[in-house]
């Protein structure tokens, strides 16, 4: 159970960061980080970067049930 | 400014924007308390209330809101984004590649942005591995040892698997941090990196205050409890003083005629803050006396050199240790603003669009003449955030305390800068709908 349980955290893992980076980066800079220009993108986001966003938001969280679960077998 | 407040929860788009905020603020809290499959809660919990904060992990542990030593998913917290920034924004000054994509703009800047996102998982990577090796060797709370922390009982199951498993976790942490960043600085308020920061510092906040007033003696602690916060706050007013002040250079722009318009014919003025660095190489610096220290508790050695680094380099009231910093964060910031402002470049620029300075020629002369004035009030600025960061190492030394001061010039600076830039963010919003804003 919890080997399965690994596992499945590792790819949702590999999963996660392979969804975010594929995310176009907003803003970013060191000069943004820390009070540069107001540089606000303008311009919705496409259909693309919608579906992307709900994948993502799906994989987050089954990621998170994931270490939940795997958390509290653990434990006991 | 109250009035205000209400104002910008009435306006429906700005409403969603702050509750959307807020919300990705909650999600990133709660991840911050979830450990890591595989560590034993209790005994972190044990060893943290242990621990002295202001060890070696200490700054680290600030930037992740305490989660780095509970090893919590987002354990490594933005530290990666922001190393990868700073290496990346090192790197255009050197690589010529880079220096090109900087120059081409907005493309050339999303550019810039991707390879930082792949440079923060890469150092993820790499900084949860460390993380989790040191946990599991128990070298994570070796000073907390004895009593009831077990520092080898952190990592119960010593498995390779189990460990590869928290590393994965850990990393996806990082880049699930990175994209809630990006999502409040798309939808949300702010820069949702520094956001997230302000959010990771002030949330250590209360425990460290309510620290004080437990170990306090006099009148039941409340004297230091009331001092501590007096202090904080006339350093915050400080703080907003000298980040608002710039000397505005005047420019006067030439008429012109193109086709039958006429354009230009304006003054305006070239800001020059003080602190044109901001909080750059207060972080440069200390993540640079860092390595030391590091290195020498890594390699475990009994020589000379090792323990003279422990002895002198991790504990921040040693007087070697003061003068370096202070002396690191003066360098960093004349570095940080010759890197970031190009005198030559802005007085090209206004030769071009037929901008003078009144009374200066245009050319070599303007640039020579805005190098001048830059480096004069760097100076102030240099040594203004020298003193500021020092704050609470002295203090350390003042009060003989054990704990760290909460008001520590790091953090004040980044409470101050983040939320000066996310008001003014609120504020332009605002005037959009022609309210009147926060600030006057």
């Amino acid at each position: 159970m919890t080997v399965a349980f690994s596992i499945a955290l590792i790819i949702f893992s590999a999963l996660m960061v392979l969804l975010v980076l594929l995310h176009k980066g907003k803003g970013g800079g060191l000069s943004d980080l820390f009070g540069g220009g107001m540089s606000s993108s303008l311009g919705g986001s496409s259909v693309v970067e919608k579906n992307l966003d709900r994948i993502t938001i799906v994989v987050g969280s089954l990621w998170f049930v994931c270490i939940v679960v795997l958390g509290l077998l653990l434990k006991n | 400014m109250l009035t205000a407040f209400a104002r910008a929860f009435r306006t429906p788009d700005l409403r969603k924007k702050l509750l959307f905020t807020l919300g990705i603020i909650v999600l990133f809290r709660i991840g911050s308390h979830i450990p890591v499959p595989g560590v034993s809660f209790q005994m972190v919990r044990k060893c943290v209330d242990a621990a002295d904060q202001g060890g070696l992990f200490g700054l680290v542990n600030m930037f992740s809101g305490g989660a780095l030593l509970q090893l919590t998913i987002f354990a490594l917290g933005i530290m990666p984004y922001i190393t990868a920034s700073i290496i990346l924004q090192l790197l255009t000054v050197v690589i010529p590649r880079l220096e090109a994509l900087k120059k081409e703009g907005q493309a050339g800047t999303a550019k810039i942005t991707q390879y930082t996102r792949y440079l923060t998982i890469a150092l993820a990577i790499l900084q949860s591995t460390a993380l989790v090796a040191t946990a599991r060797s128990g070298a994570l709370f070796s000073s907390a040892g004895g009593g009831e922390c077990v520092p080898s009982q952190i990592v119960p199951d010593q498995s390779l698997f189990r460990i590869v498993v928290m590393v994965c976790v850990m990393t996806a942490g990082t880049s699930t941090i990175m994209w809630l960043g990006e999502l409040v600085t798309d939808r949300g308020i702010g820069n949702g990196m520094s956001v997230l920061m302000f959010v990771s510092v002030a949330a250590g906040f209360p425990s460290a205050l309510w620290n004080i007033k437990q170990t306090g003696t006099l009148g039941g602690g409340w004297v230091a409890f009331f001092t501590v916060i007096a202090v904080g706050l006339l350093m915050v007013g400080l703080v907003v003083f000298v980040e608002q002040a710039q000397r505005r250079i005047p420019v006067q722009y030439a008429k012109r005629m193109i086709g039958r318009r006429a354009y230009g014919g304006t003054s305006t003025y070239i800001p020059l803050k003080v602190n044109q660095a901001g909080i750059i190489p207060v972080i440069f610096a200390s993540s640079l006396l860092y390595i030391p220290a590091l290195i020498a508790q890594f390699s475990g050695s009994k020589s000379g050199w090792a323990l003279w680094i422990r002895n002198n380099f991790v504990k921040g009231d040693h007087p070697i240790y003061m003068v370096t910093y202070f002396l690191l964060i003066v360098f960093f910031a004349f570095f940080y603003v010759a890197i970031t402002f190009n005198p030559e470049e802005v007085a090209d620029n206004m030769k071009k669009y037929g901008g003078f300075i009144p009374g200066i020629r245009a050319g070599r002369p303007t640039a020579e003449y805005l190098n001048y004035i830059l480096t004069r009030i760097t100076w102030p600025g240099s040594l203004y955030l020298g003193m500021i960061a020092l704050v609470p190492m002295i203090a350390l030394v003042l009060f003989d305390s054990t704990n760290s001061f909460p008001f520590g010039g790091t953090s004040i600076l980044i409470i101050v800068g983040v939320g000066l830039e996310t008001v003014k963010q609120i504020e332009s919003q605002l005037q959009q709908r022609n309210y009147e804003g926060f600030l006057r």
